[in-house]
């Protein structure tokens, strides 16, 4: 989702894991067929994870000894490329959508397809699911989870200002009036009805898609032009002008960190973020939050979609794909490790573990799993993966759409200057 | 004994070694001492500089092998590339901004601590702590807060009635905030100020006040010509420092080098294309043009020695 993420405990926990695995890594506790295992995460992700290989370390027959890696998502794709053009890739790894094709494009990873049903026993993930973890009809990666982007309400902040906060259904229009009648009628200072998501890639995507387009092609070129993404610069430049959205210079503090969202540091009342990334939000806001999607276009197609979060994947050159498999197997889709896990990576996709996992959530996990269960009818089918350079042309994004809120240049010429950078950078 | 007989002059009819066998020879135990470094400077610093520099000239991506592509990243940079020139400026902007501020800062607190005033060692110690702290990251961390929206700056501005902006999230101002940071770090300059202050002779100062010069004479003829070997040995290093100055810009932009570019450090890009979007040929390339330059800034330096720098012994 972001290229460059950091923030205080994810540099704290970056340094600290740093200096252990220097002076202890890989760690590998019993005796057997060793696999190693990597994912990236904060602390509470590698209490979890580090339970479950316990569990499935002292479960199974012939004895397998996982050593285990994690590290934030910045350090995560350095470390894995070189370990991978190394020749010491791990033997299972936790993956990105974004970084599946490239991945398989160049070999690196193992086809599934010969343990579902046996070893990988997942195909009630659900046909869609399945073919997101796949390329060219090979089935490469077993999801942990799903998550979508939407919308978080602080609908207290609304109920305050005595306007009617956002649900599902809410069209772009009547959004932008009620946030500009929200300016109006908060008793906060310095407090707005929304962040600014203008150079979010993520909201930008829904709002094409609404439209009947998409950020890229099959073919991994632009899916858009100058003029759709004028426009959605032009519906945000106005909103600010009518001070229904923070200004730009607070939106800038935003550093693709949730402690750093305008709706956490208390200058707006709604924010966007992905599905799981919601109890995270909650942790660190005072106020109870809410989930519901982002306004839609009155007839237009459904913007959201249901996104493979993150997969378990074995590497090609697995001295041991069947204990990875196996390993990722008991993840996802066997209760005892999947349990265990819990809503950390995603919702599961699987049916029966999502209905075992239910009596164990808490309120705030609870509305995640109930805001995936709701915008069923609003999600659409997958979008065409993201190329190489997508990563970039989000950055290009956000850069964009501050030029256009500091006011250095206006929305249209927003529009070309996103298409011909963004372009420029698939090409390269 | 066994020492005399070893260094005594050679057995007759044996030719004595080549002159180059015998320095080996009489050398050898400082080539091993030194062998930590040399074994470090050779296989981590020369290897992999000399392997960048091959890096260049290819496009490599870190998963797949290196493809050569002669010149061609060069020719990016050089043409078609925005973020380029926009992290040139903003690198440039802040050298010619933070060198010369730091170091008239620096000598001013040098000259302060001069006077010979009591518990001078605590106070030298006080004033050098930001710069033994300087490139952590608390203290970025630190800078970020104090120049946001509702930071410690702003709140001092409030009580005068100021409402303030966020002086980091702005791209009119981010730059400056590190700049201020940048300044806020003299400590180690100040240092070797301070020492080069003690070498001039008070008895110059002596003769100089009987003649009836003012202090702003003084400070004009004598401490400043005598201080020039230290102002230039003070401006190379931390010239050199500002151009490869990093983690102020990557914590306070979050990595991003913004808003808008505002923050795009030269070797914030560098590690944006290396690390985050794996171009590690074209990083490489980039990192030769920022040797290049600073070779060529400190050549300019000592080439201009003749004109301003005076070694009056």
């Amino acid at each position: 989702m972001t290229t460059a993420r950091i923030d205080r405990r994810q540099l704290l926990a970056g340094g600290m894991g740093l200096a252990l695995a220097s002076g202890l890594a890989p760690m590998a506790r019993a005796a057997g067929t060793p696999i190693r295992m990597v994912w990236w995460g904060n602390e509470e992700r590698a209490r979890r994870t580090t339970e479950a290989i316990r569990g499935f370390e002292a479960a199974q027959d012939d004895a397998v000894a996982v050593a285990t890696e994690y590290m934030g998502w910045d350090d995560y794709w350095t470390r894995l490329a070189t370990q991978v053009a190394g020749g010491n890739a791990p033997d299972l790894i936790q993956m990105d959508y974004r970084y599946l094709f490239e991945y398989v494009g160049r070999g690196t990873l193992l086809p599934l397809d010969e343990y579902l049903g046996n070893a990988l026993d997942i195909e009630d993930f659900g046909k869609e699911n399945l073919a997101s973890c796949s390329v060219d009809g090979k089935l490469y990666g077993a999801n942990v989870g799903v998550n979508s982007f939407g919308m978080l309400l602080d609908r207290a902040a609304w109920e305050e200002a005595g306007i009617e906060a956002p649900e599902i259904g809410t069209s772009w229009e009547t959004f932008a009036e009620r946030c500009a009648a929200f300016k109006e009628a908060t008793p906060r200072r310095r407090f707005y009805a929304t962040a600014d998501t203008s150079g979010q890639g993520n909201s930008f995507e829904l709002w094409l898609r609404q439209r009947g387009k998409e950020l890229y092609t099959e073919a991994g070129e632009l899916a858009y032009d100058a003029d759709d993404a004028g426009e959605w610069f032009d519906y945000w430049a106005k909103l600010r002008a009518a001070g229904g959205c923070v200004p730009a210079d607070v939106q800038a503090q935003f550093k693709n960190s949730l402690e750093t969202a305008p709706i956490t540091l208390g200058t707006a009342a709604t924010d966007f973020a992905f599905s799981n990334q919601f109890t995270g939000y909650q942790a660190v806001n005072k106020a109870s939050l809410d989930m519901t999607a982002l306004p839609v276009l009155p007839d237009g197609a459904p913007g959201h979609y249901l996104k493979p979060s993150q997969m378990f994947v074995v590497s090609s050159a697995s001295k041991a794909p069947e204990a990875a498999v196996r390993l990722a197997h008991y993840l996802v889709r066997d209760p005892a490790g999947a349990l265990i896990l819990g809503l950390d990576r995603g919702v599961p996709a699987s049916p029966a573990i999502r209905e075992a996992l239910l009596p164990e959530l808490d309120e705030a996990q609870k509305k995640s799993v109930a805001y995936i269960s709701a915008i069923g009818d609003l999600a659409g089918p997958l979008p065409p993966s993201p190329p190489k350079g997508a990563g970039e042309a989000y950055a290009i994004m956000l850069k964009i759409s501050q030029e256009v809120a500091f006011g250095m240049i206006d929305p249209a010429e927003g529009g070309r200057k996103l298409v011909t950078e963004s372009a420029a950078s698939l090409t390269r | 004994m066994t020492m005399e007989t070893a260094t005594n002059g050679w057995e007759e009819g044996r030719r004595p070694p080549s002159r180059f066998a015998e320095g080996l020879r009489r050398n050898l135990p400082g080539y091993l001492f030194l062998s930590p470094w040399l074994i470090g400077f050779f296989c981590l610093t020369l290897g992999p500089a000399l392997g960048s520099l091959y890096l260049s000239f290819t496009d490599y991506d870190l998963l797949s092998a290196p493809r050569f592509a002669g010149v061609s990243n060069y020719v990016h940079m050089a043409t078609a590339d925005p973020n380029f020139g926009a992290a040139m400026k903003v690198t440039f902007l802040y050298v010619a901004l933070s060198v010369p501020l730091k170091l008239a800062f620096a000598l001013a607190v040098a000259m302060m601590l001069n006077r010979g005033m009591r518990g001078l060692p605590v106070y030298r110690a006080i004033f050098y702590l930001p710069s033994l702290l300087g490139a952590s990251v608390a203290i970025a961390v630190l800078w970020r807060q104090l120049f946001a929206a509702d930071g410690l700056v702003n709140d001092l501005l409030w009580v005068f009635g100021i409402e303030g902006p966020s002086w980091i999230s702005n791209p009119n101002y981010s730059l400056y905030t590190l700049v201020i940071l940048s300044v806020w770090q003299f400590g180690s300059p100040m240092i070797i100020f301070l020492a080069g202050l003690r070498q001039i002779p008070a008895d110059m100062y002596e003769a100089a006040s009987i003649d009836g010069a003012s202090k702003r004479r003084q400070f004009v003829k004598i401490t400043l010509p005598l201080l020039t070997p230290v102002i230039f040995f003070n401006l190379v290093i931390q010239t050199i420092d500002a151009f490869k100055a990093f983690t102020p810009a990557f914590i306070v932009s979050g990595g991003s080098g913004g808003p808008i570019n505002s923050t795009l450090f030269y070797t914030l890009y560098l590690y944006q294309e290396a690390f985050g979007y794996f171009r590690m040929g074209y990083a490489s390339a980039l990192a030769w043009v920022l040797v290049a330059i600073i070779a060529g800034f400190t050549a300019l330096s000592f080439l201009s020695t003749k004109y301003w720098v005076h070694y009056d012994d």
